[in-house]
């Protein structure tokens, strides 16, 4: 459309007094836009009605003004008093953000219970699992310690029954007559273990040590562990011969040569 | 034409827009006798037109962010606000109740056979100001500023093809213009 076409067309007076359809007042403002004299007549067109307005103005009662300050005033108490204007469109928009239809406020509500429902389980589970963790672990503890025990009397039950084994009673000198020890002897390997059960308990700083008589001269056999007052059947050196076994009572670590009043058990073979 | 101004409209708009009151009381002051007037002529009824003022100026504060100063005048958005008020109040049941009381209790009033709806606008009293305009002129600009009838409503009410009451519209704001210069 001409420029002249739409001041002249009505169509602008129209839009003034609100009775344009939605397509029309968009058009309107279209040319408002691109057009200075469209928004300069529509302007003049506007001026003109309300100079007509105001020649036709009637004064209202005096009360009408108190009720309308009173209204607003009253609307202000209950909004948010100091924020200003722009403030409280935005929270009015935050809010209509945020608002959701009722059946989705009910899913979220649900939600959240059965978020907190599982975060709740799982806290106790996580307990649970912690505890019952904890237990696996003793158990698995007790039951390795067990079978090392186990292991280690099978062996010594392996020792004593071997049939190559060749057990050997060392009695008592006269120095410790109630003491006895026991050597087993695996004839084909040549190795020698020792059962230091009935031996006395040792002194402090002192340790029991194996000799074997070879070719008629000590030899130092070993070291006889006592620890924390347990013996058990332990390996000593292999021997491939020997006359005589015997135990002496030495300075922990062992002495180079037995010492002889010290002498507690021992046996010929 | 309004009383010599404190506020030019730009500054008003501004204060209004952070919910100043002293400028709304201001604004009150200026513009409630041109609005007040253009809501007698469509309800002919002082208590009631004072009601439907009222509650314009209130929906005027609260909704002030809605007007957009580029679109238009102040002015122009507030009458319009007001019409579509006034329009909805001539609609509602409760109008109708009120105004039949009030017929029963004036009944020497000059309206008192007729109930108080729309239909009313068929007498659109001849107005005292503006003499140069003509009446058919004044008619169609009453009809469509002040009235809250539509195109169609304008172009039946006057018996003229739908597309004449552009035309007529134009002719009658030229003259409008023409007698305020």
């Amino acid at each position: 459309m001409e420029l002249n076409d739409i001041i002249s067309s009505g169509l602008l007076e129209l839009y003034i007094a609100g009775l344009t359809s939605p397509e029309e007042s968009l058009q309107v403002e279209g040319w408002a836009k691109e057009y200075p004299e469209v928004k300069r007549e529509l302007g003049s067109i506007e001026a003109a009605v309300e100079s007509y307005a105001f020649s036709e103005s009637i004064t209202p009662g005096v009360d009408v003004k108190d009720k309308v300050m009173k209204a607003i005033e009253m609307q202000e108490t209950n909004t948010i008093k100091a924020a200003p204007a722009s403030f409280r469109n935005e929270m009015k928009e935050r809010t209509k953000v945020y608002s959701l239809p009722p059946f989705y406020k009910w899913a979220v509500a649900a939600g959240l219970i059965l978020l907190l429902g599982s975060l709740a389980f799982n806290y106790m589970y996580f307990n649970k699992y912690r505890s019952a963790s904890t237990d696996l672990q003793v158990a698995q503890n007790q039951l390795q310690s067990q079978k090392q025990m186990t292991d280690t009397m099978s062996n010594e039950m392996n020792v004593v029954t071997d049939k190559y084994t060749l057990p050997v009673v060392l009695n008592g000198t006269p120095h410790a007559p109630d003491a006895v020890a026991k050597i087993f002897w695996v004839k084909n390997s040549g190795e020698v273990y020792v059962d230091p059960t009935n031996l006395p308990q040792v002194p402090e700083g002192k340790q029991y040590q194996l000799w074997a008589i070879v070719d008629g001269k000590p030899v130092d056999a070993g070291m006889i562990s006592t620890k924390k007052g347990v013996y058990h059947i332990q390996k000593m050196k292999s021997f491939g011969k020997a006359d005589a076994f015997a135990i002496t009572l030495e300075k922990t670590g062992g002495s180079p040569t037995p010492t002889m009043s010290e002498m507690y058990v021992m046996a010929k073979i | 034409m309004p009383e010599i101004k404190k506020y030019n409209e730009e500054e008003l708009v501004m204060l209004l827009r952070n919910n100043d009151a002293t400028a709304f009381s201001y604004l009150y002051d200026n513009y409630s006798s041109a609005l007040y007037g253009a809501v007698y002529k469509m309800l002919e009824d002082r208590e009631l037109s004072e009601d439907v003022l009222q509650e314009a100026f209130v929906k005027i504060w609260n909704n002030f962010t809605n007007y957009d100063a580029t679109k238009g005048r102040l002015f122009t958005w507030m009458l319009n606000l007001t019409k579509n008020l006034t329009i909805d109040t001539l609609r509602s049941k409760g109008y109708k109740k009120q105004s039949k009381i009030q017929n029963n209790e004036n009944s020497v009033n000059e309206y008192s056979d007729k109930t108080i709806t729309a239909e009313r606008f068929d007498s659109i009293g001849i107005r005292k100001h503006l003499t140069l305009l003509k009446s058919d002129q004044k008619q169609i600009i009453d009809l469509a500023y002040f009235g809250g009838y539509t195109q169609d409503e304008i172009a039946k009410k006057l018996a003229i093809p739908l597309g004449t009451v552009k035309t007529r519209m134009r002719t009658a704001i030229s003259e409008l213009r023409k007698i305020l210069q």
